[in-house]
């Protein structure tokens, strides 16, 4: 699972019938950098490219969420489904501790 | 299979089932020497890995479903081990 904060929605006007009535949301993916600053959104977005996440648990704007990326993505369906990012967690709170040297 | 430092960790209320009860520990892989490499990953924790404690984390997703109990689940990332010494007789 990664983290990343959800900067936007997507709605589908055509679909497969398996995706039809899905959330998907627009997440740009957290860096080490964006760690260092808690539970407020980081802002601004990371270097790494954003990329669209399937959601059933109900992520907004401005959220972060926990999504996981890959086949496990597909996993929680019955029938088989195109998708590999799906979020997994809407994060309350990160206590996060960089170690330094 | 990744060598990670825990440096964190996560509350969600909100999430998959399958993730109820489960540490969710913030991996932070590094390389040999010790340096970060690359973004931070969550993965589920049974071990109880302590911060800034060194572990291997694998990326299995089945195993991970086995471990959690939930063939529906989408975990993946998992602290398999709490890493000794990298090198025999050199703890970290």
């Amino acid at each position: 699972m990664k983290l990343g904060a959800v900067i936007g929605r997507v709605t589908l006007n055509k679909t497969l019938s398996s995706l039809e009535g899905a959330r998907w949301l627009i997440v740009s993916p957290f860096t080490r950098e964006h760690y260092q600053r808690g539970s407020e959104t980081p802002a601004g977005l990371s270097k790494d490219p954003s990329l669209v996440v399937y959601d059933t648990l109900g992520g907004g704007v401005g959220q972060t969420i926990g999504y996981v990326e890959g086949r496990e993505a597909a996993q929680p369906f019955e029938k088989p489904t195109p998708v590999d990012a799906i979020n997994a967690a809407l994060v309350d709170e990160i206590f996060y501790n960089p170690f330094t040297k | 299979m990744l060598l990670a430092r825990v440096e964190g960790n996560l509350v969600a209320t909100r999430k998959h089932p399958s993730f109820d009860g489960w540490r969710l520990v913030i991996c932070q892989p590094i390389n040999h020497a010790g340096d970060p490499e690359g973004a931070p990953q969550v993965a589920i924790d049974c071990h109880g890995a302590g911060m800034h404690q060194r572990v291997v984390i694998s990326s299995d997703g089945s195993a991970a479903r086995k471990a959690v109990g939930d063939d529906k689940s989408p975990a993946r990332w998992m602290v398999i081990g709490i890493v000794d010494e990298i090198e025999p007789g050199v703890p970290v």
